[in-house]
């Protein structure tokens, strides 16, 4: 049998290896392909300098010297500049106005799946809805996307981008990222389906027995594998966040992410996929943390009465 | 529904795709502005575009965008996790702890900033859906492994195959009928049949996004239109009272009959 800690070591592991493999797997994909890297991210058709590019972003001088300085320059919060998606500007700052709005748009997103969970664990989501949820969750976040973009221009006309508007962005596209791409629905079932598998539990009937709540007994026996069922929610709101940011007109890091892709600006991409992977391993530290508390705290001994 | 029905509901709705798709037209024909904004009346049977051309050709060239990426997707993800049961029936823990070390790091990743950088990065002359699709469908392999794994697991894993081979039975049955056809089956479709739907708006997002911002779309030639040209066309009645509803219409009922084949393939395959 493992030790406890191999599991959230593993992942505590992978939360500080992921911000550096992202870059890494792109350096190695971009020098495994045919071609000089530095056409390859921007090829002469669309970008003009390629020589200069080349120069600027140290890929003339192999993979391994590339990846070591940009990683040194990240760590030092320097991404370089953008070359085509805002021209000049420091790539940092572009992350630094973006950021924010997409950690918004998550947490807010985080509401309706969170009392879903709740209201599964609770039993006050009856299991006889998950079908309806399960249908609603069907729609893609596009089309969700697309309707409250229309709301948002129906509602404010020339004013669409302004404050109130921007706010209105931001709460639509909670609720979509919230609810479609089965996002609630499989919420509340995968936390209904956790804990009517740990309610068959021995332990549980005993404290039945003893007059105790159910759910406080199974909480901290459940508490890793919601964390993990939390973690991956999260990701699918990350992942979901690129498309509804840009249909919605939010600057958040997903928009930011996909102008870049589009431009072809590899300093941006670079960046931006480096920032989604530092949240990944924020994201899987969290979970490693949690199976630690848990595991600390089912092994802590109970003090021994004197009876005893 | 009873599973043969939607079985074949499924298999017809497929069947329309594909001749949809093989039906396609390489570029669409020349504009007639007179029927600009047709609806289904004039045009017959989904109206036309702001050119007079019709939307059958619009969807006839989006299911051919679409179809055979998607269905690659799904037979790439059906294999691997087909592969992933088999591989927990053999009993080697360590093939077990690589598939658990791989799930760990590609499921990690939000998969569309995997499926961004993977597009900028793949050269213009190989780009096209089949190669995003696949990666999508690497990145959904670790989940689906693991999941027939699990079923795999509550079979008895290698004991299971060591009391069916006791009984006599060839390996090759044991493993490709009793444990494939019969218990992997439903988590296998079901595994496929999201894929499918999910590389299905995985294109319609991308083309959306990039007609949105009029540039080229990473998952088909220009030539092409996609289903997304159809719901952004469509989306103009919304919010600008354009006479294109019928677009709208058309775009959203074939999102619906893609959603619609891949929950009734589930269905159709479910355990009894």
């Amino acid at each position: 049998m493992k030790a406890w800690w191999v599991r959230p070591g593993v992942r505590l592991l992978a939360a500080f290896a992921l911000p550096l493999l992202v870059p890494g797997i792109i350096t190695a994909f971009i020098w495994a392909l045919p071609g000089d890297p530095a056409e390859i991210i921007c090829p002469p058709a669309t970008c003009g300098g390629t020589a200069e590019l080349a120069a600027r972003w140290n890929l003339d001088a192999g993979p391994w010297n590339f990846f070591t300085r940009w990683v040194g320059s990240a760590l030092q919060g320097e991404f370089g500049r953008s070359w085509r998606v805002e021209q000049g500007l420091p790539v940092a700052d572009l992350l630094w106005e973006s950021t924010p709005i997409t950690v918004a748009l998550v947490l807010l997103a985080l509401v309706p799946i969170a009392l879903g969970a709740v209201g599964a664990a609770t039993g006050l989501i009856p299991e006889r809805a998950d079908g309806a949820f399960a249908t609603v969750g069907l729609v893609p976040a596009l089309v969700f996307a697309l309707l409250g973009s229309a709301a948002i221009v129906v509602r404010f006309g020339a004013g669409a981008f302004g404050d109130e508007a921007n706010l209105w962005r931001l709460v639509i596209g909670a609720a979509v990222l919230g609810i479609s791409d089965g996002a609630f629905a499989s919420a509340v079932s995968g936390v209904r389906g956790l804990f009517a598998a740990e309610r068959n539990q021995r332990y549980v009937s005993i404290a039945v027995l003893r007059g105790e709540e159910p759910l406080t007994n199974m909480l901290p026996n459940v508490a890793p594998a919601l964390a993990g069922q939390l973690r991956a929610r999260v990701l699918h709101l990350l992942s979901g966040a690129v498309v509804v940011e840009v249909v919605l007109g939010l600057t958040g890091v997903g928009d930011l992410l996909w102008a870049g892709t589009l431009l072809q600006d590899f300093g941006v991409v670079l960046a931006a996929a480096t920032a989604f992977a530092v949240l990944s391993a924020a994201l899987l530290s969290i979970q490693a943390l949690v199976e630690v508390a848990v595991a600390l705290h089912v092994r802590r001994a109970p003090a021994l009465t004197e009876a005893a | 529904m009873p599973r043969t029905a939607a079985g074949a509901a499924a298999l017809v709705t497929l069947v329309l795709l594909l001749v949809l798709a093989a039906t396609a037209p390489d570029h669409l024909t020349d504009a007639r502005r007179e029927l600009a904004f047709a609806g289904p009346g004039d045009v017959a049977p989904f109206g036309a575009d702001q050119l007079g051309r019709s939307l059958l050709q619009y969807a006839q060239q989006g299911a051919s965008v679409v179809v055979g990426p998607s269905l690659a997707a799904a037979g790439f993800v059906g294999v691997l996790s087909i592969a992933g049961g088999l591989l927990r029936c053999v009993g080697d823990q360590r093939v077990d702890a690589v598939i658990q070390v791989l799930a760990e790091v590609l499921g990690a990743l939000p998969r569309m900033v995997v499926i961004l950088v993977s597009a900028m990065l793949i050269p213009s002359t190989s780009r096209g859906l089949l190669p995003l699709a696949l990666i999508w469908a690497l990145l959904a392999a670790p989940g689906a492994m693991d999941e027939a794994a699990a079923v795999a697991e509550r079979l008895g894993g290698a004991r299971f195959v060591e009391a069916l081979r006791a009984h006599g039975f060839s390996w090759s049955r044991v493993f490709l009928y009793h444990i494939v056809a019969l218990n992997l089956r439903p988590v296998v479709v079901r595994q496929a049949s999201e894929v499918l739907l999910q590389v299905t708006f995985l294109e319609l997002g991308l083309s959306y996004l990039a007609v949105q911002d009029s540039q080229s779309s990473f998952t088909h030639p220009d030539s092409l239109k996609s289903w997304a040209d159809l719901l952004y066309m469509g989306y103009t009645s919304i919010g600008l009272d354009m006479p294109t509803g019928h677009a709208l219409a058309l775009g959203l009922g074939l999102v619906a009959a893609v959603t619609l084949m891949a929950k009734l393939t589930t269905s159709a395959v479910r355990a009894r």
